[in-house]
C-alpha cells in the first residue's frame, strides 16, 4: 500500500503542529522553564555580539581615523611585524623603506587607491622644558632690551629681579649636583670627564661673578647658557612617540587630526604638533596635571579623596613636590603668590613653600575652593606647561649608528584625534614631519652634512679626525666611543644654544618640495582606498605593483597592523563565543534532560499512536516539532528581548569608557552598542540548531517506544 | 468457496524475558477467526489473552508458529509494513481507552484518517461525523477527552477503532475500567457494529457477563487454548 503523499504530510504537519502547541501549553512549567534557558542563552547571544560589532566599529574607526587607514605597507624585510601602537617588547624593528616616492608611485597606480603617507613611528625622548632655559632666555631678552634704552627705567626692577633669579637657580643647582655626587662615586669617569662642567658651575655660583655681570652681560649670558645651563637635572627627559610623516599628506588622509591649539605646520616645513594628551599627560606642570586627575575622579567617577588611595597619593605628591613651582617663581611673582596664597588660607606664613605646600594639602572639604583659587590666584605667575606654540623642542634619540642624535622641532601646535581625545593610544601621539624624523633616525640628509660643515668652520671648533667625521656625516656602525658621543653632543648642542644668528632659524625657514618629502626614507605607509570594503582585494594589488617597481613589500590590513590591540579584539571575540558555546552546551543538557522526562512520560500516548498505525518517523517528527517550536518561540522572544535591550543601553547613553583602552575600543565616551543583521541572524540560527540537537535524543526515544508499551502501561487514559 | 479466515493462528509459542526469568506466555496456540466474527477471548490473568491480542495485532511476533492476519504472515512482514497493516486492517480498542488527551474527540477519531492520508477534509468529516452518531457522541465532537466520562471515551475508541473501515478489530479488556452497566452498552455498541459492517471484534475479557454476548468464546489457561464454544445455548440474553 502507497504512503501518504505530500498533500497527506502538509495535513499531518498541521496536526503534529496542533498536538505540539497543545502540549506546550498542557506543561506550562516545563514550557517555561525550557522556554527561559532557550530566551536567556539567545539574550546573551545577542547581547554579546552587539558587543562586540560595536566594539569593531569602534575599533576600526579609531583605528583607521587615526593611523592605520584602511592598508599597511611595510619592508618584507622588516624583523618584527608592523605594530602602530607598539609591540611587546617597545617599537617594532622594521627594516627601511630607502626610497619612499618609488612605493607612492607604484601604490598610486593600483586603482581604487586615493592616497599613500609616509610614516616612521618611533619614541624619542624630549626634555621636559629646563626652567634655566626659560630663565636664561628671559634674562637675553631682558640685557637686550636695557641696551636699547639709554636711561635706566622701570624695566630694572625686573632685570635686578631675573638676575637675581639666576643667581638663585646656580646656587639650587649646585646644591643638587652636591648632593647627587656624595650618592654617587666621585672616583668614577662620569664626573672626572665633567670636572670642568663643576668647575664652571662653581665659578657661576661666586658673589664675584654676579657682579661683574652687567659689564658684560651677553657673554655672561653665553657662559651660563653653554657651561653651566646642561648639568641642570632639572626637567628630565620624558619620551614622547610620535610619527614621523608628510604632514600636508597625513591631514588629508586623516580628517579626523584636528589642531586644538595653535595653527598647522605650514605646508613643506619643519614642525611638530603635539599630541593634546600628550601634553597634558606630560608636559603641564605636575600639580596642575595632579589637580586636573583629581578634578576628574572625583566629577566624573565619584571618587572621593577620604576613600581612594590613589588619590590620597597624588595630594600627598603634590603637598611634597613644591619645587617645580617655586622654581618658576622669580622674586617679584614670589612677593605676589604669597600675597595672593596668604589671603586665600587666611594665613600669615611668609614662606612661600609652606604656603604652597598647605594650598596643595586638599581633602574631599577644601579640594574644589583651592583647585580654583589655584588655576585662579597662582596659576597665573606660573607657565603651566613647559612647551608652548612656537617654542623649539629638542628631541633625542638614539640614531641607527648608535650615537645619540637630536633635532630641534618649532612647536606649531597640540592636536587631537576627533572621538579620540581621551584615548591614551591615539590621545599621545604627536605629529612630526618627515624631515625633522629622518635627520633624528640618523638618515643623514644633505641638508644636515652641509649644516655640520658650516658650523665647524663658523665655531672654529677642534677638528674632528676624519673617522669621525665620516661618522657623522655617513651615520655608519662606528664603534660609539666615549670622545665620539661627546663631539656628536657638542654639535647638537652648538646647534641649540648659540645666541644671535642661529642656523635653526634658517632650518625652519626652509621649505621643502613634495619630491624632496618623497624622495626619503619611511618605515611604513598608510593607503587609504576610495572604497574600503574592497581591502582584501588591494592588499596584493598593492604587493604586486610594489614588485614590479623593485620593492620587496608586504601589505597588511589596519587591523592587522594594529597589533596587539588587533589581537585584544580577537581575543575578546573568542571569549564570547567560548561563553555562547558553554552557555549553549548547559542550555542543551538542560533541555534534553527535560526533553527526555517529557518523552518517557508520553510513553503510552506514543504507544498508541504506534499501535493504530503511525509510524517511526511520525513519531520522530512529533517530538521534534515540538521542542523545535519551544526554541524557536522563545529564541525569537529572546531575540527581541535582546533587542530591546541593546535599544536601552543606547537610551540610557551607552556603557561609557572609564580608561584609555576602553576609550580606543569605543571610538568616544560611550559605547552605543548596536545590533548587525548578522549577528541577530546567527543567534537564532544558534537557537535553532540547539533546540534540533537538543530534540535528537528524546526524539530517539521516542521512536523507540514499541506499541507494546502501549498496552502495558497502565496509566489512566 | 469459503472466504479464508480473517485471523490464523498455528502452533504459535511466545516467549518473553521478564528481568532474569523466562516466561512461557503462549504454549503453542491454534486459533481461526472467520470473517464477521464477534468473539471473545476469555481466561484468567496469566493465562497469556494479551499476549495472544497482541501478537493477532501485529504488535508483537511470535517465537515460534506463524500468524496470518487477512491473508499476511506477521512473522514476514517488516517493521514499516506491519505498522501499515495495522494502519489500514486492524482497529484497536484499549482497556484504558488510549486516547491523545490534547486532541478533541473529533480529531481523536479523525487521526488514523490522518495517517492514512488520500482523503479530503470534506471526507472525513462526514466520515468521523457519521462515527460520532453512531456512538452518540455528537454533540460531544470538540470536547477534550478530560471532559469524558469513562464510557465516553470508550466510546471515542470505538469510534476511532472504526474510522478506517478495518476488517478486524481488537480490543483488550475493553470494559475492565466500566461499571457493568456502561459496559455492557459498549459491547452492545461493538455488537452493532459487527452487525452492520460485517467488521471481525476479537476481544479479551475475564468477566463473564461480558463474554456472554460473543458470538463464541475462546478459552485460555497457562498458554493453551483449552476450550471454543459458541455462545447461545447458554446465557445469552
Amino acid at each position: 500500500m502507497a504512503g501518504p503523499g505530500p498533500g497527506a504530510r502538509w495535513r499531518q504537519g498541521r496536526i503534529l503542529l496542533q498536538i505540539a502547541l497543545r502540549n506546550l501549553v498542557a506543561s506550562r512549567v516545563r514550557t517555561l522553564v525550557v522556554g527561559g534557558i532557550v530566551a536567556l542563552g539567545v539574550v546573551v547571544v545577542v547581547l554579546g555580539s552587539s558587543l562586540l560589532d560595536s566594539i569593531d566599529v569602534g575599533m576600526r574607526r579609531s583605528i583607521q581615523g587615526s593611523l592605520g587607514g584602511h592598508v599597511q605597507l611595510y619592508s618584507a624585510k622588516s624583523r618584527d611585524p608592523l605594530a602602530l601602537y607598539g609591540g611587546t617588547m617597545g617599537e617594532s624593528v622594521l627594516e627601511p623603506i630607502e626610497d619612499f616616492g618609488r612605493l607612492k608611485e607604484a601604490a598610486l597606480s593600483v586603482p581604487g587607491v586615493l592616497r599613500v603617507v609616509p610614516m616612521g613611528i618611533d619614541q624619542a625622548m624630549v626634555s621636559m622644558g629646563n626652567v634655566f632655559d626659560v630663565a636664561l632666555e628671559r634674562l637675553r631678552g631682558d640685557v637686550r632690551r636695557r641696551q636699547a634704552l639709554a636711561a635706566p627705567g622701570p624695566e630694572d626692577e625686573a632685570y635686578e629681579s631675573h638676575k637675581a633669579h639666576v643667581h638663585r637657580m646656580v646656587t639650587l643647582l649646585q646644591q643638587e649636583l652636591r648632593k647627587a655626587r656624595e650618592i654617587a662615586d666621585e672616583t668614577s669617569g662620569f664626573y672626572k670627564d665633567r670636572k670642568a662642567d663643576f668647575d664652571a658651575l662653581e665659578q657661576a655660583v661666586a658673589q664675584g661673578f654676579w657682579e661683574r655681570f652687567d659689564q658684560d652681560p651677553l657673554g655672561s649670558l653665553e657662559f651660563l647658557e653653554n657651561r653651566v645651563a646642561p648639568l641642570s637635572l632639572d626637567g628630565g627627559f620624558t619620551f614622547i612617540r610620535y610619527v614621523g610623516t608628510d604632514l600636508d599628506a597625513f591631514r588629508q588622509a586623516f580628517p579626523g587630526a584636528e589642531i586644538v591649539e595653535g595653527s598647522p605646520v605650514p605646508p613643506g616645513r619643519r614642525g611638530i604638533l603635539l599630541g593634546k594628551l600628550y601634553a597634558e599627560d606630560w608636559l603641564k606642570l605636575r600639580a596642575a596635571r595632579r589637580l586636573d586627575k583629581i578634578k576628574e575622579a572625583r566629577d566624573l567617577h565619584g571618587r572621593r579623596i577620604a576613600k581612594d588611595e590613589e588619590l590620597q597619593r597624588w595630594v600627598k605628591e603634590n603637598a611634597g613636590q613644591t619645587r617645580d613651582i617655586l622654581l618658576q617663581l622669580d622674586p617679584v611673582k614670589t612677593r605676589l603668590a604669597v600675597e595672593r596664597l596668604q589671603q586665600a588660607l587666611g594665613s600669615t606664613d611668609p614662606d612661600p613653600g609652606r604656603l604652597v605646600a598647605a594650598l596643595l594639602s586638599t581633602d574631599d572639604g577644601n579640594f574644589d575652593d583651592r583647585y580654583r583659587v589655584f588655576y585662579q590666584q597662582l596659576a597665573p605667575l606660573l607657565q603651566l606647561y613647559t612647551v608652548r606654540v612656537g617654542d623649539v623642542l629638542t628631541i633625542k634619540a638614539p640614531s641607527k649608528s648608535g650615537y645619540m642624535s637630536s633635532v630641534n622641532v618649532p612647536v606649531y601646535g597640540f592636536v587631537q584625534f576627533r572621538g579620540l581625545e581621551k584615548s591614551g593610544l591615539a590621545g599621545i601621539m604627536s605629529l612630526m614631519d618627515i624631515q625633522s624624523w629622518r635627520d633624528l633616525y640618523g638618515y643623514m640628509t644633505a641638508e644636515k652634512a652641509a649644516e655640520i660643515g658650516r658650523l665647524k668652520e663658523r665655531a672654529g671648533a677642534r677638528m674632528l679626525a676624519r673617522e669621525q667625521a665620516e661618522e657623522a656625516l655617513f651615520g655608519s656602525a662606528a664603534p660609539a666611543t666615549t670622545s665620539a658621543r661627546a663631539q656628536a653632543f657638542d654639535e647638537s648642542r652648538l646647534l641649540q644654544r648659540r645666541g644671535g644668528a642661529r642656523p635653526q632659524d634658517e632650518l625652519f625657514q626652509r621649505t621643502y618640495s613634495q619630491q624632496e618629502i618623497d624622495r626619503g626614507v619611511a618605515l611604513n605607509a598608510a593607503v587609504i582606498l576610495e572604497d574600503p570594503r574592497r581591502i582584501a582585494q588591494a592588499m596584493p594589488a598593492l604587493e604586486a605593483a610594489a614588485r614590479k617597481a623593485g620593492l620587496d613589500v608586504k601589505a597588511v590590513t589596519w587591523l592587522q597592523a594594529s597589533g596587539l590591540v588587533g589581537q585584544s579584539m580577537s581575543v575578546l571575540r573568542i571569549v564570547l563565543y567560548a561563553a555562547v558555546l558553554i552557555i549553549f552546551a548547559v542550555a542543551l543538557v538542560i533541555i534534553n534532560n527535560a526533553m527526555v522526562m517529557a518523552t518517557l512520560q508520553r510513553v503510552k500516548e506514543i504507544g498508541t499512536m504506534r499501535a493504530i498505525g503511525a509510524q517511526r518517523r511520525f513519531v520522530l517528527v512529533m517530538v521534534l516539532v515540538e521542542v523545535v517550536t519551544t526554541g524557536l518561540l522563545f529564541g525569537l522572544l529572546g531575540a527581541g528581548l535582546g533587542i530591546l535591550l541593546v535599544q536601552a543601553v543606547g537610551w540610557a547613553g551607552g556603557i561609557p569608557a572609564s580608561n584609555d583602552t576602553m576609550y580606543f575600543l569605543f571610538s568616544g565616551p560611550a559605547l552605543l552598542p548596536r545590533l548587525g543583521t548578522t549577528s541577530l541572524a546567527i543567534s537564532v540560527a544558534i537557537v535553532f540548531a540547539v533546540s534540533v540537537l537538543s530534540a535528537l535524543y528524546p526524539a530517539l526515544i521516542a521512536m523507540r517506544v514499541t506499541p507494546l508499551e502501549a498496552m502495558q502501561s497502565d496509566e489512566d487514559g | 468457496m469459503p472466504s479464508p479466515p480473517i485471523v490464523s493462528v498455528e502452533s504459535v509459542v511466545k516467549d518473553y524475558k521478564l528481568g532474569k526469568t523466562e516466561v512461557h506466555a503462549l504454549r503453542g496456540v491454534d486459533l481461526r477467526v472467520e470473517r464477521g466474527e464477534f468473539l471473545s477471548i476469555a481466561g484468567p490473568s496469566g493465562s497469556g489473552k494479551t499476549t495472544l491480542l497482541n501478537l493477532v495485532g501485529g504488535v508483537d511476533v511470535p517465537t515460534a508458529g506463524t500468524v496470518h492476519v487477512d491473508g499476511e504472515d506477521t512473522s514476514r512482514l517488516s517493521e514499516r509494513a506491519l505498522t501499515s497493516l495495522r494502519l489500514h486492517h486492524i482497529g484497536f480498542i484499549f482497556q484504558t481507552f488510549n486516547l491523545v488527551a490534547v486532541l478533541d474527540v473529533f480529531q481523536n477519531v479523525e487521526f488514523p484518517l490522518l495517517l492514512q492520508g488520500g482523503s479530503t477534509a470534506g471526507e472525513r468529516r462526514a466520515r468521523v461525523d457519521g462515527l460520532l452518531a453512531a456512538v452518540g457522541l455528537s454533540e460531544h465532537a470538540r470536547h477534550r477527552p478530560s471532559e469524558l466520562s469513562g464510557g465516553q471515551r470508550q466510546r471515542v475508541a470505538v469510534a476511532r477503532a472504526l474510522v478506517t473501515r478495518p476488517p478486524l478489530v481488537l480490543a483488550d479488556e475493553p470494559t475492565a475500567n466500566l461499571d457493568s452497566q456502561t459496559g455492557g452498552t459498549i459491547i452492545d455498541l461493538m455488537r452493532e457494529m459487527n452487525r452492520r459492517d460485517g467488521t471481525t471484534f476479537i476481544f479479551s475479557t475475564h468477566d463473564p457477563k461480558v463474554m456472554s454476548h460473543a458470538n463464541a468464546i475462546v478459552r485460555l489457561e497457562d498458554g493453551r487454548v483449552v476450550s471454543r464454544e459458541p455462545v447461545g445455548a447458554e446465557g445469552r440474553g
